[in-house]
């Protein structure tokens, strides 16, 4: 099931087509973040339904437990039944899904969502957090009894083709192993998303290897990376 | 094969499958080519990862094959009819699984009410131990024969708003009870006694002075599916918080795991009681009407309930 992570922590689940996808758990800070945003918006809702029910007398009041009621126990259940996320999850990316990498089911949600006064004992949701930072999959209670997962939900990474510097390629002087191989691609991908600068400083590791050094060494790297991504066959 | 040629190859099937899974998200009915497509982009990953090709193309694989399989297996979302569906197939086969837990739950909080009752019934001063004077007052008022709150004709904005309060408070309760059991079962159990005994005491002291007709002719009708419906969140949250301490041969986490879905369907089948017992209680217990339909509509209720109950318990169907 495990396969080499690195640094990442990202888990590997085997999936029935035969293949395996990788998933990245989401940590307690981002998901407090996104605590704290769906717990404005419900807030707020309740504001304005109770500003606006506060009208009706004895049966706005009654009106008012009601939504009260559905806010606080519904708000999750509703949004994650329906997509896996709430509104908060969305904006930080995250989403719930099983512990198998599958979409959570009614049942999944609910029993997550029940149970957080567990994870909110004795206040400020101390029990969860202290659960969550005991695990690799940042579980809280809720999450270890329906067995889900709240994971990053990745969103267009990357371009397919390299199309940049088409026109550099070179073989490397050295021989490279695959790991080492995968490095430089992967640095050059990453390329998109550094300064110039930080570009520089990063190549400037592999200076004396290269022999040369700042935006040349930037762009030797590159263009090896071209060439074992095999830009022109 | 260099990964840019794999690329070129394969690159306008994934364009096509990007543009399907945009179209057919949160569709019932996906195109046939969507399955055909899937599957061979699971394809491309496998061979992707085995051919080490650049992190940047796996990672894209990856987030297609998992939009895919989002798509595909996705869940039915709430309807009211799903919540029904899991109290209708589950709620039996859920009461007979964890019989053992419900008829020490429910034994436990008859049998506490029935305590804290006689003792309140032959001491009549032991209720101030357990409840102070303004809420005893309250209690009082609330079932005085003479002028009495809960039977008097009620508003409709007043009927909605106690419906609204049975709805938060009690639903609330059995929500929480059913959240804090996974605290080793203690915040299943505690609340649960201290309801019952609550409960118990109160009886015995409308019954001392005198408002009994009142009084249990208010609570009888919806106090089977209410009463009920808690001792079944207590032992639900109850069971959760025991597989944490006795997992038996399975580890915790799969234990409380198998718990969880093992008692889901008695905290939605509680829920489902909660609602009738809100409705009965907003609408029908406080009518102006005599006293015998209420204990006939009682009896009905506590006769169906403990059958339903007995039944799901002892042999797992209605």
């Amino acid at each position: 099931m495990m396969q080499y992570q690195g640094l990442d922590n990202k888990f590997f689940i085997k999936l029935p087509e035969g293949v395996s996808i990788n998933l990245v758990p989401a940590g307690i800070v981002v998901r407090s973040c996104a605590y704290l945003y769906d717990f404005f918006i419900r807030v707020i809702v309740f504001g304005l339904v109770a500003a606006i029910l506060s009208f009706l007398g004895d049966a706005g009041q009654g009106l008012i437990l009601i939504a009260y009621f559905i806010i606080t126990w519904g708000y999750y259940i509703a949004f994650e039944a329906k997509s896996g996320t709430t509104p908060g999850k969305k904006r930080f990316n995250l989403k719930v899904v099983q512990d198998n990498g599958l979409p959570a089911t009614l049942s999944n949600i609910i029993i997550r969502n029940l149970l957080r006064p567990a994870d909110a004992f004795p206040f400020g949701y101390c029990l969860g957090i202290a659960t969550m930072s005991f695990n690799k999959s940042y579980k809280r209670i809720g999450d270890w009894s329906a067995g889900t997962l709240v994971i990053y939900q990745e969103n267009n990474v990357g371009t397919l083709l390299n199309s940049e510097n088409t026109s550099q390629e070179e073989p490397p002087k050295i021989e490279l192993a695959i790991d080492e191989q995968q490095a430089v691609i992967e640095f050059s991908e990453r390329c998109k998303k550094l300064s110039p600068a930080r570009q520089e400083e990063l190549a400037n590791i592999l200076s004396e290897a290269l022999n040369v050094k700042d935006e040349s060494a930037t762009n030797k790297l590159k263009s090896m990376a071209n060439f074992y991504l095999g830009q022109k066959i | 094969m260099k990964q840019n040629q794999f690329v070129q190859l394969n690159e306008k099937r994934w364009q096509q499958f990007e543009a399907l899974s945009v179209n057919s998200a949160g569709e019932e009915d996906m195109p046939a080519e969507f399955t055909v497509l899937y599957r061979q982009v699971c394809n491309d990953l496998a061979t992707a990862r085995t051919r080490h090709y650049s992190p940047a193309l796996i990672a894209k694989l990856n987030e297609f094959v998992s939009t895919g399989q989002s798509i595909l297996y996705q869940g039915e979302g709430i309807k009211i009819g799903s919540l029904l569906r899991l109290f209708k197939q589950n709620f039996f086969r859920s009461l007979f699984e964890n019989r053992y837990y419900l008829w020490l739950s429910v034994g436990a909080f008859y049998g506490l009410a029935l305590l804290a009752y006689f003792w309140v019934r032959f001491d009549p001063d032991a209720v101030y131990y357990f409840l102070d004077v303004e809420s005893i007052k309250d209690i009082e008022k609330m079932y005085d024969p003479a002028g009495s709150v809960q039977t008097k004709e009620r508003s409709s904005g007043s009927t909605v708003l106690m419906f609204g309060v049975y709805i938060y408070n009690n639903i609330g309760i059995a929500f929480q009870m059913f959240g804090g059991g996974a605290l080793f079962g203690v915040g299943a159990i505690l609340p649960l006694l201290f309801n019952s005994f609550y409960f118990g005491a109160i009886s015995a002291h409308i019954v001392n002075i005198g408002y009994e007709s009142t009084f249990f002719s208010f609570v009888v009708t919806h106090g089977s599916f209410e009463l009920t419906a808690i001792a079944i969140a207590g032992a639900a949250g109850a069971k959760i918080g025991f597989s944490l301490l006795m997992p038996k041969q399975y580890s915790r986490a799969y234990a409380l795991k198998t718990a969880g879905s093992s008692v889901l369907p008695l905290i939605v089948g509680a829920f489902i009681m909660l609602l009738i017992a809100a409705v009965i209680e907003a609408f029908w217990s406080p009518l102006d009407i005599p006293n015998v339909f209420k204990y006939s509509a009682g009896a009905v209720c506590w006769f169906y309930v403990l059958l339903m109950f007995y039944r799901g318990t002892r042999y797992g169907h209605n």
